[in-house]
């Protein structure tokens, strides 16, 4: 919500910032980073509004993160995602805690179930971080669009940072909410630009056929795509909606399969996924198809099993089922880590919980290189990184955000789902160079995506 | 016409799912007067333990076979613990006991079987045959129904050719009046839980089977297409159950394909037709019409 | 449950017996508690403390639990608009989530789009709400019991999906949060939170007022007749869908209030979630039936339960978190066997025991069934 006139001359800069970021190539892949804002003092974030005062260091030797997540209730599988990052901020501790700025500090964390109820969520977040906002540092990897968008604003006023938001939304690139920011999720709008290589590559004039969810998850990746398609010979010739949480498509798939499109996006998550395949494929249509990346994890393309077979999709964290990782230094390294720290029903083939630590090891990161203990300056840090090489990133990531570039997951690797054998150890082939959108996302993406 | 006709078989491969389920709740109310919101999660369950059991190498058929009889046995269990004791007390007080009951099962699922989705192996061959033109039935479905028809032929017998169907009625109908018949009603009662939870297994079984994969949302959204489908066949009748399931099933499927201005409001189909169908017949399309007396 | 048909009044020359169902009715369903009430004197020393608790609360404990017993009230408001309808009418509905819903939209909307300050949209919500319930009324009429719980359920399920259809809040998605400082206290020297909460319990209590009057008057009186001798009544020329309709139409406007209520407590309205509203009909039924169903406490008090219930049960065990509906569940299922007829039935049960109470005068403490006593008859003699 736009609060006067101050916040809008900070979303007209940060717009003159964007077309002037939009103009660096692809290729920059080295680009420098800018020079830390927050090194010469001066903010990209307007703190004048602040309800709490975001230079105030931290007290004591802890600093306190909360979250808030499903951890019972039908979404309870989401619950892996802290496995990760928990299991990663219990090793810092032990070996000593994080450094901010020259002191050192130990991460006590804290959270709450909300049953993926957006309205719950805003509930644990009020109560956890306080009406003054003095009830903990900064939020960090809540789960769900409704819910995250559901605490941006209270956030916002009270300046407390909510970052790695676990979703692909691309309105956590929105300029008007500089305290929340996303995770290394890539934007869902970016995937439709990743397919649209993949058709420009097999079948350059292909129709396509998309099955996407009823909300703004769904819509995300239908208007990602089309805007994607723009001026190519590739045309969208039928869309089929199915309602959140319908773990059964068939009717859908009927419809989009009588559509004969050469080209099948299969925007479904969890069951609906799989269930997609199977059904594409007992309707003996066939297509080149992609699947969402809510959908690359072992137990849902499990299930599809030999239907999956051939199907693309993009990522940027090394897949523990993929056995080319088994001697690398990083999955051991994480394996080890969530095997002693948070070891009680840890199935080491769960790729969601290699995210979750992947995003607890880029917030250690920021905060390592913040300039002083304090929100603003964490949030500058998260707001001006350039990572690679840590976590499960795939080796030629960088993590990188800056001025106008809010998003991280911009670097994306395609991959193509190899099935040898029921029970085996299936998983996606990667195909070809890395891709990148840096620094692109804002302007590949339906502005009133990111600006609603 | 061919997708119209390959939209009413998915209709009727959902719809089968559907009337398994009405089935499973007409028959607990025709023999003991509850509505037992707790069926679905109850079908949950019992379809996890099949599953499990299927992990062990024992063979599908066995393995639903043994979830039945477990579930007969907590079925009959849950009536003499939990329902029972509220007897001759506010019939709210049942429905509360049915939400726990709805809650804790599907909470003590996923503590005991875990979050993930599972795929559950078929009894049926896999595959499909040819129907009408270029439209194929799978298989499973044709199976589905096979097994929903035995089903309905068994508990109509059961229930209006044998004297023990009558006992379970009069039980149903009036517990004290069957009592001085010398009709042991506790026994009816706990029967009638125990063979409808068995029927609840069954059919969460298949229908997980049925499933490209299920977890502990399976019964949630089948429950209320159920709950519909017992609704507009009128709770009195086993063959209107089923019958109406079909209706809903095929219903829904249609309006995804032809109506897209309920886009992801499908839902409000099979309701809308329940209103309709109550407000021109308010004992539901195979409802006996009931008299009351002053 | 039992059925009834419209036709129950045709002869039952000519219907043959296989065109009769035999309808399950498990005995004499008791639905309401037959329990006398206490003595006068006892009910004002409960009443006075109760009072003194709830105006004392808001300044004794954090803003945090506060809010937590604002919800309390809300929800009691919500039960006892079930209550007039389940408790006193018989009508069984497990859609008032649904009312709810519109309720707290209704709130939502007008300060959001078209700048409204929140109290006015309390009465708004109230008489939209109202409307909404007359419409479903009507139909009501013609499906009974069980149907009709499922038809109700059916409104619970849709609600959500049509918010998401139809309304556009923050980020796109059906979610609509106004601002705190849209509720800012209106008087100096309370707090938010606490003028949140007072200003919520004396909503409440002037709905629990109007509610009590209502039930003490024809209108109650007719209400509980079509209840429990729905034919009876009708003969004794109690106004059969009238009553039915009207009954709906005031409790869907308690819901209604609830929800806008809900508005200025949780601070959201929120349409993204498909199971929500049928959770908040559920809560409004629990709340009910285990503070008492028919009585005038006990939405209240199991308002208050349930809401500390939930709140007590959330993570309780760590590492098992997935467990806690299955406590809360357990709970739910102890209470009532413990208390079958509520904490106020249960409550009343046990005053009366301690108590010098008749059973004749018990009787007379129960309302009449039909509107006028004969005139030969005192009042007391009325059963």
């Amino acid at each position: 919500m736009l609060r006067g006139r101050r916040a809008k001359l900070v979303a007209a800069l940060t717009a003159l910032a964007l077309l002037g970021s939009a103009c660096t190539s692809r290729d920059d892949d080295e680009a420098t980073t800018d020079d830390d804002a927050a090194a010469t003092g001066e903010s990209s974030i307007d703190t004048a509004d602040c309800v709490s005062d975001p230079t105030t260091e931290i007290e004591g030797d802890t600093i306190r993160i909360v979250s808030s997540y499903p951890q019972s209730g039908l979404t309870a599988a989401f619950a892996e995602i802290a496995r990760g990052w928990k299991a990663y901020f219990d090793k810092v501790n032990a070996d000593g805690g994080v450094e901010i700025a020259g002191t050192t500090y130990q991460i006590e964390y804290d959270d709450q179930d909300d049953q993926y109820n957006a309205a719950e969520t805003a509930a644990n977040i009020d109560e956890m971080v306080g009406p003054e906002g003095d009830g903990a540092f900064a939020v960090f990897s809540g789960v769900g669009t409704a819910n995250n968008l559901a605490i941006r604003d209270t956030l916002n006023e009270l300046c407390v940072p909510n970052v790695f938001a676990a979703t692909g939304s691309t309105a956590w690139g929105n300029p008007d909410y500089p305290w929340l920011i996303g995770s290394s999720l890539s934007p869902y709008s970016l995937e439709g630009y990743m397919f649209a290589q993949v058709l420009e590559q097999e079948n350059p004039s292909a129709t396509v056929a998309m099955l996407v969810q009823d909300d703004r998850f769904g819509a995300e990746y239908e208007e990602g795509f089309r805007r994607a398609i723009e001026g190519t010979d590739i045309e969208v010739v039928a869309v089929e909606q199915y309602t959140t949480g319908a773990s059964e498509v068939g009717a859908q798939i009927t419809s989009l399969a009588a559509s004969g499109a050469d080209a099948f996006f299969n925007g479904g998550t969890l069951l609906a996924c799989p269930d997609a395949l199977t059904k594409k494929a007992a309707a003996n249509w066939e297509a080149i198809t992609w699947v969402s990346s809510t959908c690359l994890s072992d137990t849902l393309m499990g299930l599809a099993g030999e239907a999956a077979s051939g199907v693309w999709g993009a990522a940027n964290l090394k897949d523990p089922l993929n056995p080319d990782w088994d001697d690398d230094p990083a999955m051991i390294e994480y394996l080890d880590t969530v095997r002693q720290y948070q070891p009680d029903g840890f199935r080491e083939t769960n790729a969601v919980v290699g995210y979750g630590y992947t995003q607890g090891v880029l917030f250690v990161e920021a905060l390592e290189a913040a300039e002083a203990p304090t929100r603003l300056a964490v949030m500058e840090s998260v707001r001006n990184l350039e990572i690679s090489d840590v976590g499960l990133l795939l080796p030629d990531v960088t993590i990188t955000t800056g001025e106008g570039d809010y998003f991280m997951g911009e670097s994306l690797q395609l991959a193509q789902y190899e099935f040898t054998a029921e029970g085996a150890r299936n998983h996606f082939v990667p195909q070809g160079e890395l891709v990148s959108f840096e620094g692109e996302t804002a302007e590949l993406t339906p502005e009133d995506l990111i600006n609603e | 016409m061919q997708l119209f006709i390959e939209q009413v078989l998915n209709g009727i491969g959902n719809g089968v799912v559907y009337g398994s389920v009405a089935l499973a709740l007409v028959l607990v109310f025709r023999t003991t007067g509850v509505l037992n919101f707790a069926q679905g999660e109850m079908a949950l369950f019992s379809t996890y333990i099949s599953w499990k059991l299927t992990t062990t190498g024992m063979p599908v058929v066995g393995a639903i076979a043994i979830s039945m009889a477990i579930a007969f046995i907590a079925g009959a269990a849950t009536e003499r613990t939990l329902i029972r004791p509220m007897e001759g007390r506010s019939p709210l007080n049942v429905v509360i006991i049915t939400l726990g009951l709805f809650l804790g099962l599907n909470s003590l699922a996923q503590l005991i079987f875990g979050v993930d989705p599972q795929q559950m192996p078929t009894p049926f061959p896999e595959g499909s045959v040819s129907f009408i033109g270029d439209a194929r039935i799978q298989k499973e479905t044709i199976g589905l129904i096979v097994v929903l028809l035995l089903e309905c032929l068994a508990l109509w017998f059961l229930l209006n050719r044998t004297t023990l169907g009558l006992k379970l009625r009069a039980v149903a109908g009036n517990p004290d009046s069957a009592r001085l018949h010398g009709i042991r009603a506790g026994s009816m009662l706990m029967l009638g839980w125990g063979m409808s939870a068995a029927i609840g297994a069954l059919a969460g079984s298949l229908v997980a089977a049925e499933r490209t994969g299920f977890d502990s949302s399976l019964m949630q959204t089948i429950l209320v297409y159920a709950l519909a489908s017992a609704a507009l066949g009128g709770f009195a009748s086993i063959w209107g159950a089923v019958i109406a399931g079909l209706v809903v099933g095929i219903a829904d499927a249609l309006t995804i394909q032809y109506v897209d201005a309920l886009d992801g409001i499908e839902v409000v189909l099979p309701l809308a037709l329940i209103l309709v169908v109550l407000v021109v017949m308010p004992n539901g399309l195979f409802g006996k019409r009931t008299v009351e007396r002053v | 449950m039992s059925e009834k048909s419209g036709a129950a009044l045709e002869p039952m020359i000519g219907v043959a017996p296989e065109d009769v169902a035999v309808v399950p009715t498990g005995g004499e369903p008791s639905l309401w508690p037959v329990v006398p009430r206490p003595v006068l004197g006892v009910r004002i020393v409960i009443g006075v403390v109760l009072a003194a608790a709830a105006l004392y609360a808001p300044f004794y404990f954090q803003p945090e639990m506060n809010r937590v017993l604002s919800q309390a009230v809300y929800l009691a408001i919500a039960a006892m608009g079930l209550n007039l309808l389940t408790g006193f009418n018989g009508q069984v509905s497990i859609g008032h989530g649904a009312f709810f819903g519109v309720g707290a939209f209704t709130s939502a909307i007008l300060m959001i789009d078209y700048g409204w300050t929140f109290e006015p949209t309390i009465l708004v919500s109230a008489v939209l709400t109202g409307v909404f319930g007359l419409l479903v009324g009507l139909p009501a009429l013609r499906v009974r019991g069980l149907y009709l719980a499922l038809v109700t359920l059916g409104l619970a399920v849709l609600f959500p999906r049509v918010a998401q259809k139809f309304v556009e809040g923050t980020g796109g998605v059906a979610l609509l949060r106004p601002s705190r400082s849209e509720f800012s206290s209106l008087i100096d020297g309370l707090d938010d939170d606490q003028w949140a909460y007072l200003l919520s319990l004396a909503i409440m209590v002037v709905l629990f007022l109007l509610a009590w009057n209502l039930v003490r008057g024809r209108v109650g009186r007719a209400m509980i007749a079509v209840r429990d001798q729905e034919i009876a009544a009708s003969t004794v020329g109690v106004n059969l869908a009238g009553t039915k309709v009207a009954t709906f139409a005031i409790s869907a406007a308690y819901a209604g209030v609830a929800g806008s209520l809900s508005v200025m407590i949780d601070r959201i309205a929120d349409g993204t979630n498909p199971i929500l509203y049928f959770q908040r009909s559920i809560e409004f039924l629990v709340a009910m039936v285990i503070g008492g169903a028919a009585t005038i406490l006990g939405p209240a008090v199991g308002a208050l339960l349930l809401v500390m219930l939930r709140r007590n049960t959330e993570n309780l065990i760590e590492g098992k978190e997935v467990l806690s509906p299955a406590i809360y569940g357990g709970a739910l299922i102890a209470i009532v066997f413990v208390l079958p007829e509520g904490v106020v039935g249960g409550v009343r049960r046990l005053l009366a025991r301690l108590g010098r109470r008749s059973v004749a005068a018990a009787a007379a403490a129960r309302p009449p069934v039909v509107a006028d006593p004969p005139p030969t008859t005192s009042p007391d003699d009325s059963h």
